[in-house]
């Protein structure tokens, strides 16, 4: 276990230089070839954002303000991880597949692939960030002390998608049913998590429970305490609890199937 | 004397200039080391059963052996060809030495830098454009930006694509990937070269180029060749040794006529 956690280091560590790069090509690549160009990063979360702020408070009018902040604003702090969350879900459990000839065409370890994936994926998310604390700013709603734990919930998504699309990578390359599966269940993660309702509001207390253990209700219901609630992150410890069962199961099965796939896998692809 | 009959000289005079040498290769330092090496694939039914593998033994499943119990040393300088007909197991060989694939068993010893001609087109990135895709590949190589800016002019002028190279890799013609794919592993001085059927493609003026562009290198003693492939010509022209695999096993090694008299003998 220990050897392996060792290898993926040490693959980082003379990789180092080739990651930025890659991570910097995959980036353009995707947005390259529109005439929007960059815009796409920004366009698609606001379409995102303005439908479900319409069925929410013109449709089902329910948006009230939530802790002083208007609906729109609450639903951007949660949504804002969501983008960066649902991009590698599908993302990292395929990237592998889609970097197939560094896999099969020269020598690079595998486990850099949804390193750069991630990167090339958080480039974004620091955008929108931007753009989101400036929405905040013309609200009236300027930063303060709470602000603070965006980069410590940004560490802790980083550090789970990470784990995440090293695990679903290997699976994946090895079966394209399993891509499907997860493709699948994007939605239903979506709507089992917090993004789009508070959790701590629901009644029954053992589902309320099972939903702090997926890492999306964690670390959106992270990024509002920052920016809504103004809470600090040790408060909810069931919360911590959760998050880091989840993410010590998803890394152990990403070393398993590191140490398992990883001379495999050139053959297979 | 025509222009072939020149060429063909030129070619004498390399491999008997390399005949010389090869006695003093004897001692020159072991660059590639083959001992016992076995490569097992493992083929299932359907994707379905290799997934359920990972989590079961019992999944049944039939083994091809593509190499066999190999073992060979290569020397700095040297030009060993791998001679074999379809499925004797050479592009497993070169995948397991430019570390792509691993050894079911056995171990395998590498000591420097690849470039490999294997399937020149392969491995570049559509969307990006020429010079994109160079620095992207040398980067891969492990080459330092200092380096990349000092070959990129020599790979630039050697696949000639004019005004393409800064257009998008998709606008390419097969030939032209192939020709960037090859200026680029040639110029990027590694200390072994592989050559698959490499030299085979694109038009003859091309193929002649390439030819040269490699006997240049191997008449740098420090380069090691290792050829694969069908035309024994060429191989002969390169090559001072030579291995002969059937279905993974090797039937003979020795000097590279020995084996090219043992490999049409089998024919």
């Amino acid at each position: 276990m220990i050897k392996i956690i060792k290898l993926i280091i040490e693959e980082h560590r003379e990789f180092r230089s080739q990651i930025m790069m890659l991570a910097k090509s995959d980036l353009i690549a995707t947005y390259r070839g529109a005439a929007l160009g960059w815009a796409w990063a920004f366009v698609k979360p606001i379409i995102h954002l303005a439908v479900f702020w319409f069925a929410f408070t013109v449709g089902l009018r329910h948006g009230k303000p939530v802790n002083g902040f208007p609906y729109l604003l609450w639903l951007m702090a949660g949504f804002l991880p969501w983008f960066y969350m649902r991009d590698m879900i599908t993302g990292g459990a395929s990237c592998i597949r889609k970097y197939k000839h560094l896999v099969t065409k020269i020598k690079f370890p595998i486990s850099i692939i949804p390193t750069f994936t991630s990167i090339s994926n958080f480039a974004v998310h620091i955008a929108i960030t931007t753009v989101t604390i400036i929405v905040f700013c013309l609200f009236g709603k300027f930063p303060d002390i709470y602000y603070l734990q965006i980069p410590f919930y940004m560490l802790l998504m980083f550090v789970f998608y990470e784990a995440w699309s090293l695990f679903a990578g290997m699976l994946s390359s090895v079966s394209v049913d399993f891509l499907n599966l997860v493709k699948s269940f994007v939605q239903a993660l979506f709507w089992m998590s917090g993004v789009i309702y508070n959790v701590d509001k629901i009644h029954n207390p053992t589902v309320r429970v099972i939903l702090k253990f997926n890492p999306i209700t964690v670390i959106s219901g992270g990024y509002r305490k920052a920016f809504i609630y103004k809470e600090w992150f040790w408060e909810d410890k069931v919360e911590l609890l959760g998050y880091t069962t989840t993410f010590t199961v998803v890394f152990l099965l990403a070393l398993w199937a590191y140490s398992k796939l990883r001379k495999e896998i050139p053959d297979v692809l | 004397m025509t222009s072939q009959d020149s060429a063909e000289t030129a070619a004498d005079k390399l491999r008997k200039s390399r005949m010389t040498m090869a006695k003093k290769k004897k001692e020159a330092p072991v660059v590639v080391r083959f001992t016992n090496v076995s490569k097992e694939y493992k083929l299932y039914k359907t994707d379905r059963a290799r997934f359920k593998s990972l989590f079961s033994k019992k999944i049944p499943y039939k083994t091809k052996k593509a190499v066999n119990n190999l073992s060979f040393e290569l020397h700095r300088g040297e030009g060993l060809a791998l001679i074999g007909r379809n499925g004797a197991g050479k592009s497993t060989i070169l995948k397991m030495i430019t570390g792509v694939s691993f050894p079911t068993e056995g171990e395998i010893f590498v000591d420097g830098t690849i470039s490999a001609l294997l399937e020149l087109s392969s491995g570049f990135d559509r969307e990006a454009s020429g010079m994109e895709n160079i620095r992207l590949k040398c980067s891969l190589m492990g080459m330092s930006d200092e380096e990349i800016d000092k070959v990129i002019p020599e790979i630039v002028e050697f696949a000639d694509l004019g005004e393409y190279i800064d257009q998008p890799l998709r606008s390419y013609s097969s030939g032209m990937k192939a020709r960037l794919g090859f200026a680029i592993s040639v110029n990027s001085n590694p200390d072994i070269l592989i050559v698959d059927e490499a030299l085979s493609v694109g038009d003859k003026q091309f193929r002649k180029k390439c030819t040269k562009k490699v006997q240049e290198i191997m008449n740098d003693s420090k380069v090691t060749l290792l050829f694969v492939t069908h035309s024994l010509q060429t191989a002969q022209d390169f090559c001072d040794r030579g291995i002969v695999l059937e279905k993974g096993t090797k039937l003979f090694e020795g000097d590279i006529e020995e084996a090219i008299e043992f490999y049409d003998s089998r024919m």
